[in-house]
Protein backbone atom coordinates (compact mmCIF):
# COMPACT_ATOMS: atom_id res chain seq x y z
CA UNK A 1 0.00 0.00 0.00
CA UNK A 2 1.74 3.69 -0.73
CA UNK A 3 1.64 5.68 2.31
CA UNK A 4 -0.45 8.89 2.05
CA UNK A 5 1.48 11.58 1.16
CA UNK A 6 3.74 9.68 -0.69
CA UNK A 7 4.98 11.38 -4.31
CA UNK A 8 6.95 11.26 -7.64
CA UNK A 9 9.47 14.06 -7.51
CA UNK A 10 11.75 15.21 -10.39
CA UNK A 11 15.06 16.29 -9.82
CA UNK A 12 17.77 18.16 -11.99
CA UNK A 13 21.56 17.64 -11.42
CA UNK A 14 24.05 20.29 -12.52
CA UNK A 15 26.70 20.68 -15.09
CA UNK A 16 30.32 22.33 -14.71
CA UNK A 17 31.96 24.05 -17.67
CA UNK A 18 35.72 23.66 -18.83
CA UNK A 19 37.26 25.99 -21.52
CA UNK A 20 40.72 26.60 -22.59
CA UNK A 21 42.46 29.09 -24.56
CA UNK A 22 45.12 28.57 -27.24
CA UNK A 23 45.29 24.86 -26.10
CA UNK A 24 43.05 21.64 -25.56
CA UNK A 25 42.68 20.04 -22.48
CA UNK A 26 45.43 18.61 -20.95
CA UNK A 27 46.15 14.62 -19.78
CA UNK A 28 45.64 15.53 -16.49
CA UNK A 29 42.55 17.46 -17.11
CA UNK A 30 41.18 14.76 -18.82
CA UNK A 31 42.39 12.70 -16.31
CA UNK A 32 40.53 14.19 -13.58
CA UNK A 33 37.13 14.58 -15.55
CA UNK A 34 37.11 10.79 -15.28
CA UNK A 35 38.33 9.76 -12.30
CA UNK A 36 36.13 12.64 -11.17
CA UNK A 37 32.60 9.97 -12.81
CA UNK A 38 34.04 7.28 -11.41
CA UNK A 39 35.21 7.64 -7.95
CA UNK A 40 33.11 10.29 -5.59
CA UNK A 41 33.93 10.50 -2.03
CA UNK A 42 31.15 11.27 0.47
CA UNK A 43 31.85 13.70 3.07
CA UNK A 44 29.65 11.83 5.24
CA UNK A 45 31.34 8.45 5.09
CA UNK A 46 33.87 7.06 7.91
CA UNK A 47 37.30 9.29 7.84
CA UNK A 48 39.18 6.39 7.72
CA UNK A 49 36.72 5.01 4.64
CA UNK A 50 36.95 8.44 3.08
CA UNK A 51 41.10 8.40 3.45
CA UNK A 52 40.88 4.78 1.45
CA UNK A 53 39.10 6.06 -1.21
CA UNK A 54 41.08 9.54 -2.37
CA UNK A 55 43.73 6.88 -2.16
CA UNK A 56 42.32 4.61 -4.30
CA UNK A 57 40.93 7.73 -6.74
CA UNK A 58 44.81 9.20 -6.63
CA UNK A 59 46.14 6.48 -7.79
CA UNK A 60 43.24 5.92 -10.94
CA UNK A 61 43.71 9.44 -11.77
CA UNK A 62 47.37 8.38 -12.04
CA UNK A 63 46.75 5.25 -14.42
CA UNK A 64 43.87 6.76 -16.67
CA UNK A 65 46.66 9.94 -17.02
CA UNK A 66 48.75 7.55 -18.76
CA UNK A 67 46.97 5.69 -20.56
CA UNK A 68 44.92 9.11 -21.78
CA UNK A 69 49.08 10.29 -23.02
CA UNK A 70 49.25 6.76 -24.82
CA UNK A 71 46.41 7.01 -26.59
CA UNK A 72 47.57 10.75 -27.55
CA UNK A 73 51.19 9.10 -28.65
CA UNK A 74 49.61 6.80 -30.65
CA UNK A 75 46.85 9.04 -32.18
CA UNK A 76 50.59 11.46 -33.01
CA UNK A 77 51.96 8.30 -34.98
CA UNK A 78 49.15 7.95 -36.67
CA UNK A 79 49.03 11.78 -37.69
CA UNK A 80 52.69 11.98 -38.48
CA UNK A 81 52.47 9.23 -41.12
CA UNK A 82 49.34 10.69 -42.77
CA UNK A 83 51.19 14.17 -43.34
CA UNK A 84 54.35 11.88 -44.47
CA UNK A 85 52.34 10.26 -46.91
CA UNK A 86 50.82 13.78 -48.04
CA UNK A 87 54.52 14.97 -48.58
CA UNK A 88 54.39 17.12 -45.84
CA UNK A 89 57.74 16.14 -44.17
CA UNK A 90 57.33 19.69 -42.27
CA UNK A 91 53.96 19.31 -40.57
CA UNK A 92 55.20 15.52 -39.52
CA UNK A 93 57.95 16.88 -37.90
CA UNK A 94 55.93 19.91 -36.45
CA UNK A 95 53.07 17.09 -35.13
CA UNK A 96 56.13 14.25 -33.76
CA UNK A 97 57.38 17.69 -31.48
CA UNK A 98 53.83 18.65 -29.92
CA UNK B 1 16.50 38.94 -20.11
CA UNK B 2 19.09 36.96 -18.50
CA UNK B 3 19.20 33.16 -17.65
CA UNK B 4 17.94 32.82 -13.96
CA UNK B 5 18.90 28.90 -12.94
CA UNK B 6 18.46 25.38 -13.74
CA UNK B 7 15.05 24.04 -14.90
CA UNK B 8 13.94 20.50 -15.67
CA UNK B 9 11.19 22.07 -18.20
CA UNK B 10 7.24 21.63 -17.35
CA UNK B 11 6.07 20.36 -20.77
CA UNK B 12 8.68 17.59 -20.70
CA UNK B 13 7.63 16.45 -17.50
CA UNK B 14 4.03 15.85 -19.46
CA UNK B 15 5.80 14.65 -22.32
CA UNK B 16 7.44 11.98 -20.45
CA UNK B 17 3.35 10.51 -19.49
CA UNK B 18 2.65 10.79 -23.56
CA UNK B 19 6.31 8.79 -24.40
CA UNK B 20 7.65 11.99 -26.27
CA UNK B 21 11.06 10.60 -25.30
CA UNK B 22 13.20 7.94 -25.68
CA UNK B 23 16.70 7.79 -23.59
CA UNK B 24 17.29 4.07 -24.21
CA UNK B 25 21.10 3.90 -25.42
CA UNK B 26 20.02 1.40 -27.62
CA UNK B 27 17.45 3.15 -30.29
CA UNK B 28 16.85 5.76 -27.78
CA UNK B 29 15.98 9.55 -29.49
CA UNK B 30 18.69 12.29 -30.18
CA UNK B 31 19.55 15.07 -28.05
CA UNK B 32 21.26 17.98 -28.51
CA UNK B 33 22.78 20.34 -26.81
CA UNK B 34 22.78 24.09 -28.06
CA UNK B 35 24.93 26.83 -26.42
CA UNK B 36 23.20 30.56 -25.36
CA UNK B 37 24.56 33.93 -24.90
CA UNK B 38 23.02 35.60 -21.35
CA UNK B 39 20.19 38.03 -23.41
CA UNK B 40 18.05 34.39 -23.46
CA UNK B 41 15.67 34.23 -20.44
CA UNK B 42 14.41 30.57 -20.40
CA UNK B 43 12.68 29.40 -17.78
CA UNK B 44 10.69 25.81 -17.00
CA UNK B 45 7.94 27.57 -18.99
CA UNK B 46 10.53 27.05 -22.09
CA UNK B 47 9.23 24.29 -24.49
CA UNK B 48 11.25 24.36 -27.89
CA UNK B 49 14.57 24.57 -28.88
CA UNK B 50 15.24 27.83 -30.46
CA UNK B 51 17.63 29.75 -32.61
CA UNK B 52 17.01 33.44 -30.80
CA UNK B 53 20.29 34.02 -29.38
CA UNK B 54 21.91 30.78 -29.74
CA UNK B 55 25.66 31.43 -29.59
CA UNK B 56 27.66 32.14 -33.17
CA UNK B 57 31.72 31.08 -33.02
CA UNK B 58 34.51 28.94 -34.62
CA UNK B 59 33.91 25.82 -34.37
CA UNK B 60 30.34 26.02 -33.52
CA UNK B 61 27.24 25.34 -35.59
CA UNK B 62 23.45 26.26 -34.82
CA UNK B 63 21.61 23.60 -33.29
CA UNK B 64 24.61 22.42 -30.85
CA UNK B 65 26.13 19.08 -30.12
CA UNK B 66 24.67 15.45 -30.25
CA UNK B 67 24.94 14.15 -26.86
CA UNK B 68 25.97 10.76 -26.14
CA UNK B 69 22.96 9.23 -24.00
CA UNK B 70 23.92 7.17 -20.94
CA UNK B 71 21.22 4.59 -20.39
CA UNK B 72 18.35 4.53 -17.95
CA UNK B 73 18.65 2.98 -14.75
CA UNK B 74 17.26 2.90 -11.22
CA UNK B 75 18.92 2.63 -7.47
CA UNK B 76 16.58 1.94 -5.00
CA UNK B 77 13.46 4.03 -5.53
CA UNK B 78 15.37 6.77 -8.15
CA UNK B 79 15.27 6.26 -11.97
CA UNK B 80 17.81 8.56 -13.55
CA UNK B 81 19.52 9.02 -16.80
CA UNK B 82 22.45 11.12 -18.09
CA UNK B 83 24.59 12.22 -20.67
CA UNK B 84 28.11 11.86 -21.89
CA UNK B 85 29.98 15.06 -21.48
CA UNK B 86 30.02 17.24 -24.59
CA UNK B 87 32.78 19.10 -26.43
CA UNK B 88 33.05 21.82 -29.13
CA UNK B 89 36.82 21.45 -29.81
CA UNK B 90 39.49 24.37 -31.52
CA UNK B 91 36.65 26.76 -30.67
CA UNK B 92 36.18 30.14 -30.13
CA UNK B 93 32.73 30.81 -27.65
CA UNK B 94 31.42 32.37 -25.12
CA UNK B 95 28.00 31.45 -23.48
CA UNK B 96 26.27 31.44 -20.52
CA UNK B 97 23.53 28.43 -20.75
CA UNK B 98 22.59 25.65 -23.08
CA UNK B 99 19.12 23.88 -23.84
CA UNK B 100 19.33 20.07 -23.83
CA UNK B 101 16.50 19.29 -26.51
CA UNK B 102 14.96 15.95 -28.39
CA UNK B 103 15.97 16.55 -32.26
CA UNK B 104 14.19 13.48 -32.56
CA UNK B 105 10.71 14.41 -31.71
CA UNK B 106 8.64 17.05 -33.76
CA UNK B 107 9.34 20.46 -32.64
CA UNK B 108 12.56 19.50 -30.81
CA UNK B 109 10.99 19.78 -27.26
CA UNK B 110 13.70 20.89 -24.54
CA UNK B 111 14.43 18.99 -21.56
CA UNK B 112 16.17 21.41 -19.68
CA UNK B 113 17.65 24.66 -19.24
CA UNK B 114 21.14 24.71 -17.93
CA UNK B 115 22.31 27.73 -16.22
CA UNK B 116 26.55 28.01 -16.54
CA UNK B 117 26.34 30.96 -13.17
CA UNK B 118 28.85 33.27 -15.48
CA UNK B 119 29.53 33.42 -19.19
CA UNK B 120 31.66 30.90 -20.32
CA UNK B 121 34.65 31.38 -22.78
CA UNK B 122 37.01 29.22 -25.31
CA UNK B 123 39.57 30.75 -27.52
CA UNK B 124 40.79 28.56 -30.38
CA UNK B 125 40.24 25.62 -27.23
CA UNK B 126 38.01 22.94 -25.79
CA UNK B 127 34.45 24.58 -25.05
CA UNK B 128 33.10 21.37 -22.75
CA UNK B 129 29.87 21.27 -21.14
CA UNK B 130 30.71 18.14 -18.08
CA UNK B 131 27.70 16.38 -17.13
CA UNK B 132 27.02 14.60 -13.50
CA UNK B 133 27.97 11.31 -12.63
CA UNK B 134 25.28 9.50 -13.55
CA UNK B 135 23.91 8.24 -9.94
CA UNK B 136 20.68 8.29 -8.04
CA UNK B 137 22.04 11.38 -6.47
CA UNK B 138 23.55 13.44 -8.89
CA UNK B 139 22.05 12.77 -12.77
CA UNK B 140 21.13 14.96 -14.66
CA UNK B 141 17.90 13.96 -15.02
CA UNK B 142 16.37 12.14 -11.85
CA UNK B 143 12.73 10.75 -11.10
CA UNK B 144 12.24 9.24 -7.18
Amino acid sequence: MIPAGAEISSAMGSVEVHTTSQRGASPEEVAQRCVDKIVSVSDSANPLIQQQARAFKENIHKVVEFYVRQGIEGYKTDLYNEALKAGDDSLAKIIRRL
Amino acid sequence: MAFSGNFMCTSFKKELMEAVHNFKNSGGNTFRIALYTNSSSFTAATTAYTSSNEVSGTNYTAKGNSLTRVDPTTSSTTAYTDFADSTWSSSTITARGALVYNDSASGDPTVCVLDFGSDKSSSSGDFTVVFPTASSSAAIIRIA
